[in-house]
């Protein structure tokens, strides 16, 4: 041995945060190998379909469902009266997966069938006689809400026509309701009279938002098993696991402990899977019918019809500043159309009203909202959760009243644009905010204000088409929300005797590349590659407890729980190897896969032998550690007031377009974005998140529109449903605001839903920079921009509704 | 559901026409609107599913004396690459460039955009405007019967067009354009690939000395069948085109359509759009 060779070797610092990782999902993805829902087929499966309603609005009067048992093929055929232990679903507890009675949208489902093979299934179908009697269709919330308007879930009435009296805290399924109001939601603070008072110019309009869906690319589906003890193992895409598990336990009238979730990769989320939907229960009703392993697969016409969408929005709000560009007041009403039934778009309010109350200092603000059921389909939760419904009623009259009092639009939101340590009229506290640098960022980098003068000064100058720039800003939960009893997220940890990890979290991969962030957090603390981690997220069974993927919340809740699993084990390693090599723990850190000195980097074991070490001796034993993080957050008071997240992500978009007064075609030609993420984890995945946002954003303002007609879907198909295609997606330039969150996982703020909130209300002030003409209602499709430039539209305008 | 008994794939054209003497056929070529159509339970296939991709006499664009012949089994891809119909129909690599998305131009072929007869068949009016004629194969007797009819009476309705049950389309001709012609294509949708069109407009003639001959005009969908313009076409022959001639015609053009509401468009907007694209396709040919 010469004295070379004896000399320490240097393990240089590195670190993984702000790397471009690949995701760890990509090549599977990407070659094709990734088994989806699709792939999985459990022997002995049946496949079952669902016959939905030839009418909108009707009573069933009879079922007759003999020549559908008959079909050779056929195991079970079911109905509601099958069914005799059905119980409500949806978050109002408004309707049983199969209807009772009444049919009240074109989805809803009157009998399901289990057969051997789709063919099968769809054939029993056809077999199955109902008959209807028609009730008046109500596709206008406006209507609904009407005195004496017909209702859709009316109390039911004894054979004498007389009122039965039902017990308290029946749900609406069997009680009814005596009017159409699905929810309310009503919150103040300050006072928006002396608000106004104090105002030197007030505006009001009204806004219509219009139906979009998720359109993930894998249609929904599920397969169902029941063993021989009764127990119950489901393959499911939902995003809420856990809290799943406890609510299908209830429609089975089942222990919850008796219930398994397995995820396979799931072929897009975006909020759509956080309820429980009719065709998972009735699913479970084959299988527990059936006796066998039930698998259910949308079409993609079904996955149209009976997915929820994004909410409608009728919008009413009336904003008011001082000549000096301080903000005085907003007031808001909105209807929403709820649909026949109760999900999650009608409690979109809770991130409305922030938006109202919380984006940029608003000393007095008055929201209120009516969700009314109506014959339409239902809407639930989608990226963004009402905040692109919001932002595209502020964000334009941002521009307007900075316009009515002669303010330059930059001057004016950089002035009510909040800074951190600053606590909102809801009780929204800023620990990090990175407004103002979003604000600044975007507009340089796009050159905002020259571009937005030239435009404007350009407008009357011959031509067909017409440039416009235009701005919106966003305010969205960035550190989870305490909505649930618990926000939090468990995380077990454990390492083999090579050094690699295998990560067991709650946390669900839905495609948003969580895996990889969670597996770059725990190889940061340990010192190890990413390619030492195994991630196990996807079963019931196995992983702790998480509240679900929505919120924007995975990178935050289920990074910090990571985190601490992973600090745990280190500290574990560390105390281990200062006591083999007697040395102090804090003399020590993990670095390339070994433990080194950590003020000189020097070798002082391969952590590999280290762990074999502890294992193979007497007192053996392994590195496994579990972690549980609940964010310090609160719930909000019975006011909706309250910090209900531990951090909030801001971000401001700046949307070039071209707009052809010959057509009305609205190209969008540039994004550019500065987004407030606390820090940036993986670079590659947050651009790929944030260039994702910009494009479904892109689609809800230009393209996508879901046509409903008297309750009737027009273009449950690709067709005539346009998402964006490659070429109409515009240049894009996203620069990141690195406000290091004091609270979050190495600075980290969540950052899912906020590239696609501010979009829609760019596009609007873009169009109306380009051409003079300001645009209320979404989407902007040729003919809407067409007949808006040629004087055909209408003003908009819904008169406040505000029931006693 | 189907009727569907039997599968046939026949390799020569006189075995596909003898295959079609029963009449209750159901033709399968690039399948690209067959399939959706199938199972949206639009279209019912038949007794006999006949796949005529196998059939050679089908295939090849080829220059036939003062006519260019493309086969019906030609895909959309095949067409917009050719040298022959780059060289002397641009306006229909034009159609070909806005036609679906690169999968289904790789698939879809022309006899089938034909005989789909959508009032938005993207290549239908480029071929109207180039005087098209459809050619047409069936066997009355024991023996080949082939004839040919010109495209703008071959369509009678959406989906619907004058060859019988037992007729296959072969192929399309179309005659050389002489010296100084030209001709536009526009396709107006919502965006640049795979959309259907809300209306397209195709413009030829012969251009001397400023002045527009053999004028041809046709539109699509705003009708129940693609269509020629008979008014617009009139106004156009023998004219200058000048700023008022286009206006003019443009607006012509527009009285002329009668379109429908549907849930691309309105007809409003779809009157507007046949005014305000006529006019600017004038324009462009104006300066060509």
């Amino acid at each position: 041995m010469n004295v070379a060779e004896k000399k320490a070797r240097v393990i240089e610092p590195d670190s993984l945060i702000g790397k471009r990782i690949p995701k760890m999902d990509a090549p599977e993805k990407a070659s094709g190998r990734t088994r989806y829902i699709h792939d999985i087929n459990l022997s002995g499966q049946l496949y079952g379909k669902i016959l939905r309603s030839a009418r909108i609005h009707a009573l069933i009067k009879s079922i007759d469902v003999s020549a559908a048992r008959a079909l050779p093929g056929v195991h079970v055929v079911i109905t509601a009266a099958d069914i005799p232990d059905q119980r409500p679903i949806g978050v109002a507890k408004d309707h049983f997966p199969l209807k009772v009675g009444r049919v009240r949208s074109q989805r809803d489902e009157i009998a399901a069938v289990a057969a051997e093979s789709e063919e099968i299934a769809e054939a029993a179908l056809k077999l199955i006689k109902v008959e209807y009697e028609d009730l008046p269709v109500i596709s206008n919330p406006e209507d609904a809400i009407k005195p004496g308007a017909a209702l859709i879930h009316p109390e039911p009435h004894g054979a004498d026509g007389s009122h039965l009296h039902l017990k308290q805290g029946m749900s609406i399924a069997h009680k009814g309701k005596p009017d159409n109001i699905a929810m309310r939601f009503d919150y103040v603070h300050g006072d928006v009279v002396q608000g106004e008072a104090e105002s030197d110019v007030v505006v009001e309009d009204t806004f219509k938002l219009h139906y979009v869906t998720h359109c993930c690319m894998g249609v929904s589906g599920m397969i169902a098993e029941f063993d021989a003890s009764g127990n119950v193992l489901m393959y499911s895409n939902t995003q809420v696991p856990f809290l799943h598990k406890r609510e299908f336990a209830e429609y089975l009238n089942i222990d919850p402990a008796r219930i398994r979730i397995i995820q396979p990769p799931i072929g897009g989320g975006f909020g759509s899977k956080l309820d429980i939907y009719p065709f998972e229960v009735i699913c479970l009703y084959l299988a527990r019918a059936a006796k066998r392993p039930v698998k259910m697969l949308f079409t993609r016409e079904e996955e149209f019809l009976a997915s929820p969408t994004r909410q409608p929005v009728l919008l009413t709000l009336r904003s008011g500043c001082k000549k000096d560009g301080t903000l005085t007041f907003r007031q808001v009403h909105t209807l929403h159309d709820n649909g026949a039934y109760t999900s999650w778009g009608a409690t979109t309010p809770f991130v409305m009203m922030q938006t109202f109350s919380s984006l940029y200092r608003v000393p007095h603000c008055d929201y209120h909202t009516a969700a009314v059921y109506t014959n339409n389909p239902y809407a639930g939760s989608f990226r963004g959760y009402g905040n692109l419904q919001a932002t595209f009623a502020i964000e334009q009259h941002m521009d307007m009243l900075a316009e009515k009092i002669g303010m330059d639009p930059l001057e004016f939101r950089l002035k009510n644009a909040q800074d951190a340590g600053e606590v909102t009229g809801q009780g929204m506290s800023f620990k990090s905010c990175g407004f103002k640098d979003c604000i600044t960022t975007a507009a340089k980098r796009s050159d905002y204000a020259r571009k937005a003068r030239e435009n404007a000064a350009n407008r009357d100058k011959p031509g067909n088409i017409k440039r416009g720039i235009g701005m919106a800003s966003m305010l969205h939960v960035g550190g989870g929300a305490k909505i649930y009893p618990s926000d939090g997220c468990g995380t077990i940890l454990k390492m083999d005797d090579f050094a690699n990890v295998t990560l067991i979290t709650g946390a669900s991969e839905i495609g948003q590349g969580s895996e990889t962030v969670l597996s770059q957090l725990v190889c940061e603390e340990l010192g190890l590659p990413i390619s030492a981690v195994t991630v196990v997220n996807n079963d019931t069974a196995i992983t702790p407890w998480d509240v679900g993927v929505h919120a924007s919340r995975t990178t935050f809740i289920a990074g910090n729980s990571a985190i601490g699993a992973a600090k745990k084990a280190k500290s574990k390693i560390l105390a281990v190897a200062a006591k083999k090599y007697g040395t102090a723990e804090d003399e020590l850190d993990l670095r390339g896969g070994f433990v080194i000195q950590a003020a000189s980097g020097e070798v002082v074991v391969e952590l590999s032998k280290l762990l074999r070490n502890l294992h193979f001796q007497d007192k053996a034993e392994l590195v496994m550690t579990t972690f549980y993080y609940e964010p310090p957050s609160v719930h909000q008071d019975k006011g909706f007031k309250g910090d209900v997240s531990a951090a909030y992500a801001w971000g401001s978009q700046v949307v070039e377009v071209e707009v052809d007064t010959d057509t009305g075609i609205v190209r969008m030609t540039k994004v550019t974005g500065a987004h407030d993420v606390g820090r940036v984890l993986n670079r590659l995945g947050i651009e790929g998140q944030i260039e994702g946002g910009v494009v479904m954003g892109q689609g809800y303002a230009l393209t996508e529109d879901l046509l409903i007609q008297n309750g009737v879907m027009k273009n449950p198909n690709f067709r005539d449903y346009k998402l964006v295609t490659a070429p109409e997606i515009p240049e894009m330039d996203i620069a990141f605001i690195e406000s290091m969150d004091g609270e979050g996982p190495q600075g980290a703020k969540g950052v899912g839903e906020a590239p696609s909130i501010c979009i829609a209300a760019a596009t609007a002030n873009a169009i109306a920079n380009a051409t003079g003409v300001r645009m209320f209602e979404l989407p902007f499709t040729p003919e809407k921009v067409y007949r808006a430039l040629h004087g055909q539209t209408p003003k908009l305008y819904w008169k406040p509704w505000k029931a006693e | 559901m189907t009727e569907l008994k039997h599968y046939f794939a026949p390799t020569s054209l006189d075995q596909a026409v003898e295959c079609l003497k029963d009449g209750d056929v159901t033709i399968l070529a690039g399948g690209t609107d067959l399939t959706p159509q199938s199972q949206a339970g639009r279209v019912k296939i038949k007794h006999t599913l006949m796949n005529i991709r196998h059939i050679p006499q089908l295939t090849g664009i080829t220059l036939e004396g003062r006519e260019i012949h493309i086969g019906a089994l030609a895909t959309i891809t095949e067409i917009m690459e050719h040298p022959l119909v780059r060289q002397h129909l641009p306006v229909l690599v034009e159609a070909c460039d806005h036609f679906a998305s690169d999968q289904i131009r790789n698939a879809g072929t022309i006899g089938g955009n034909i005989c789909n007869a959508s009032p938005a068949g993207d290549t239908l009016i480029p071929l109207l405007v180039l005087d098209a004629s459809v050619e047409l194969a069936s066997m009355p007797e024991a023996k080949l019967y082939r004839h040919t009819m010109p495209l703008s009476t071959f369509f009678v309705g959406p989906g619907k067009t004058r060859k019988s049950l037992c007729e296959l389309v072969t192929g399309v001709r179309i005659p050389l354009p002489e010296q100084g012609h030209v001709a536009r294509f526009f396709k107006l949708g919502t965006r640049p690939a795979l959309d259907i069109s809300t209306i397209s407009i195709g413009v030829a003639g012969t251009l001397r000395d400023g002045v527009l001959s053999n004028a041809r005009v046709a539109f699509g969908a705003v009708a129940p069948t693609p269509t020629r313009a008979a008014q617009t076409e009139q106004a156009l022959e023998g004219q200058r085109l000048d700023a008022a001639t286009i206006e003019k015609v443009a607006a012509i053009a527009r009285d002329e359509v009668k379109p429908i509401d549907d849930v691309r468009a309105t007809a409003w907007y779809r009157k507007e759009m046949i005014h305000n694209i006529t006019k600017r396709i004038l324009s462009h040919v104006a300066q060509a």
